[in-house]
């Protein structure tokens, strides 16, 4: 695959989602550069901004398989990855696997935070590992696979936050904001008129295998040995031992800084965006539209920026203040 | 920048990172040299002003110019280290010109061997676009900077203030002994082939007025004995180096026959602080005279201030009074042409005279001291003060010529005093022999006006 091909492909992506969603064109960017990362998307928005219809969109345009879970206190994990049930075959009674929603190339688990810390880790092995295992027998899941997770960041009663081990997991953590009014005017016509319209799939029948040669496409775009520096210099300056020391700065608001996933998300989130813009080499300013969603989930933030309203947003943008590029 | 560069830098965009790395770096290392040699040259030109004031020896200011050079090239090198821009520094400036959005930093700085070949035969084909945008001297000229503009105004700052604070810095810094100073003009006369038996002629000297066993008189005699070789030598010499290093050498022996003088004999003393300055003549109006006297030498003041060396205090503290310090200053000129026994019919001599004397009154003020009485000694051209109006070399045109009356008390007391050490002149003619003041006295002048008022010694300046 060419890179131009890579670039082309990705735009009518892009575009097929932006039929069916108004606004929000970063978001679905990054979704769609974490989904050929081969990375999972945590999207936090109140409800009601399309984040539902985001992940729907994104899988019909993929032409992929879609599977939706909306998760709940009483959620089993069986219910997401399957179970064995008793069958009965000519005759002869047997447990037979039966998958669960997680076997699927585009996976919606909403309000994820509302399922119990048992059920969470449950699709959180599948993330990562690509399989499941039921009964003591492992389960591979098909590829491409990724796992769009939404959660809303008001209503916390009954709800689950996800640790942070689990959000680690996670490539991005996209923020989906409300639509501005122009954009507001454009939902209300397109959803209230008569004619509706939907995503056309983009990638054909093979569309798995050529999302594999995406993916590694994008593996081989080229950065340079400072910018590399430059991206492990952000990262471990959410320590709080960035050039500046941080002591009187971010430090002090700083639990955990960003663990060692957060550099790979940035440097390959960084390559997507140049492959996606048909360049085949990262620059600084990749690396720095990447960062954010890289790392603001990674960071883990201490009472006193919670009692100082403080975000991880926050701290990365001073982290980007205080490391120079080379 | 040429199209041909163009054309290279098409082929290989890498090169021109390369290229400009190097240019940047030659921008750095001329602006370090631009930044310290203003100061180097400064430091030479102080160490200059040091060696000729004498105050330090060739070899110290070779060894001093050999330091400041070496300095300076230290400084352009730690200066020039941590500036001189890398590779990916100057792939930044480019990129940054060009737009090219990090293609050249990526190209020049990344190990192609591990890249795949085709991203990196796109890059390099995009990078060469980018390349055609960059031209160096228009993109990348040399300037000059800030700093240097503040070094040369610091430099040339500190320059200037040195060659002016050195004259008023060598008037009072602490001097060395007659004896000192003799060793070292025998040492600068060693090195000349002519001079070498004269530097001999002051070692034996400097050595025998180190000697405790010797008498003052010995030592005395020795003084005036080197001192006519030094005459003699000063006539035959046609170098002015070496004219000048028998001047410094007969100051410097001025001085120590004033010492030796001092130390000798106190009625001696006396009277040879008398020949000093005018107050000795009145001693309870010394002061006074003293101050008429620094008014009165005012005309070389400037001069002489940076001039004023070790014999001048030796001088003074023998005379006792640090108030006549200007008397002497003044008469110092005046003195060196006495010492020359010269005849103010025979011009040429004078000016020749007048030369040596403006040598000996530009590097020792001692010169003048032994030989600044009132009275010129017989046979010497009197001192300009002597003249009436409109005569001598440059004349006190339309001045009134002014006698004025000491009291006959010390008159006679002088003239008594005189008659004593009329004696003992003929073989100290250095030493003044009568009571002196500024103004003319009867005696010494024929055909002075007859009228005859009681005038404040400290007037005669106004009335000149």
């Amino acid at each position: 695959m060419e890179p131009e091909q890579f670039q082309q492909t990705f735009k009518r992506l892009e575009a097929e989602v932006q039929k069916v969603i108004v606004g929000n064109q970063e978001v679905i960017r990054k979704v769609l550069i974490a989904f050929f990362s081969g990375g999972h998307v945590l999207l936090e928005g109140v409800p009601g901004l399309g984040k539902t219809l985001l992940v729907k969109s994104l899988s019909h345009a993929l032409g992929m398989s879609f599977k939706r879970i909306q998760f709940t206190p009483d959620l089993m994990p069986s219910d997401i990855v399957g179970t064995e049930v008793l069958t009965e075959a000519s005759g002869r009674r047997e447990f037979q696997f039966k998958k669960g929603p997680i076997f699927a190339h585009v996976v919606l688990a909403d309000e994820i935070n509302r399922a119990t810390p048992k059920t969470q880790s449950a699709v959180l092995e599948a993330m990562e590992e690509k399989q499941v295992t039921v009964f003591g027998e492992s389960h591979l899941l098909e590829s491409p696979f990724i796992v769009l997770a939404t959660q809303n960041p008001i209503e916390l009663e009954g709800t689950y936050p996800l640790p942070e081990a689990q959000l680690d997991r996670f490539f991005f953590k996209l923020l989906v904001t409300p639509p501005a009014p122009d954009e507001l005017r454009e939902i209300l016509k397109r959803t209230t008129g008569v004619e509706t319209s939907d995503a056309a799939k983009v990638l054909s029948e093979d569309g798995g295998r050529l999302v594999d040669e995406m993916k590694q496409l994008l593996r081989q775009v080229l950065i340079a040995p400072p910018i590399e520096d430059y991206v492990v210099r952000l990262v471990h300056a959410t320590h709080g031992n960035g050039q500046s020391g941080g002591s009187s700065g971010i430090k002090q608001y700083i639990r955990f800084g960003s663990s060692p996933r957060g550099a790979q998300a940035v440097i390959l989130g960084a390559k997507g965006n140049a492959l996606a813009d048909g360049r085949v080499h990262v620059s600084y300013d990749d690396v720095e539209k990447i960062i954010f969603p890289a790392l603001r989930h990674r960071i883990i933030l201490n009472f006193q920026a919670e009692a100082e309203n403080v975000n991880a947003d926050h701290v990365i943008a001073e982290v980007m203040k205080q490391v120079k590029r080379n | 920048m040429s199209s041909v560069d163009n054309g290279a830098e098409k082929g290989k965009p890498e090169n021109l990172v390369t290229r400009l790395a190097a240019r940047l770096r030659s921008h750095v290392l001329w602006d370090s040299s631009l930044i310290f040699t203003p100061p180097m040259v400064a430091a030479v030109f102080i160490a200059f002003s040091f060696y000729r004031a004498a105050w330090i020896s060739p070899l110290t200011f070779s060894l001093v110019v050999l330091a400041t050079a070496g300095l300076a090239v230290l400084a352009v090198i730690l200066r020039y280290r941590p500036l001189a821009p890398s590779v990916t520094v100057a792939a930044q400036l480019i990129d940054g010109r060009a737009q090219s959005k990090d293609r050249f930093l990526t190209l020049a700085t990344l190990a192609n061997a591990a890249q795949p070949a085709t991203f990196v035969a796109r890059l390099r084909q995009e990078t060469s676009r980018f390349g055609e945008r960059i031209q160096f001297g228009r993109d990348f000229p040399y300037r000059l900077k800030h700093s240097f503009y503040r070094s040369l105004a610091v430099s040339l700052a500190a320059a200037i203030l040195f060659h002016f604070l050195i004259p008023v810095a060598a008037s009072v810094i602490v001097p060395q002994s007659v004896q000192q100073r003799l060793r070292q003009i025998a040492a600068k006369m060693a090195q000349m082939q002519s001079l070498q038996p004269m530097a001999q002629t002051l070692q034996t000297l400097a050595a025998k007025l180190d000697d405790p066993k010797a008498t003052p008189a010995e030592k005395q005699a020795e003084i005036e004995e080197v001192e006519k070789k030094i005459d003699e030598q000063q006539k035959k010499e046609q170098e002015k180096e070496n004219r000048d290093l028998l001047s410094q050498a007969a100051n410097s022996l001025n001085g120590a026959e004033q010492q030796q003088s001092s130390t000798g004999n106190q009625q001696k003393k006396d009277q040879d602080k008398g020949g000093g300055g005018i107050e000795s003549n009145l001693p309870q109006d010394g002061k006074g005279e003293g101050k008429q006297s620094e008014g009165g030498g005012s005309n070389s003041k400037g001069e002489q201030s940076a001039q004023m060396s070790n014999d001048t205090k030796q001088g003074q503290s023998a005379q006792g009074n640090p108030k006549e310090k200007g008397n002497e200053k003044n008469q110092q000129a005046q003195g060196d042409t006495k010492s020359e026994q010269r005849d103010p019919n025979q011009p040429g001599k004078e000016q020749n005279n007048e030369k040596i004397g403006k040598n000996q009154g530009g590097s020792k003020d001692g010169a003048g001291k032994n030989q600044s009485s009132e009275e010129p000694p017989q046979g010497a051209p009197p001192a300009e003060r002597f003249y009436k109006a409109g005569e001598g070399k440059e004349g006190i045109k339309g001045a009134g010529y002014v006698t004025v009356q000491l009291p006959e008390d010390i008159v006679a007391d002088t003239k008594a005093e005189g008659k004593a050490t009329k004696e003992s002149s003929k073989s100290n003619r250095a030493r003044p022999q009568l009571p002196v003041s500024n103004a003319p006295l009867p005696a010494h002048v024929p055909n002075a006006p007859s009228e005859k008022q009681q005038m404040p010694i400290e007037y005669r300046g106004i009335i000149r």
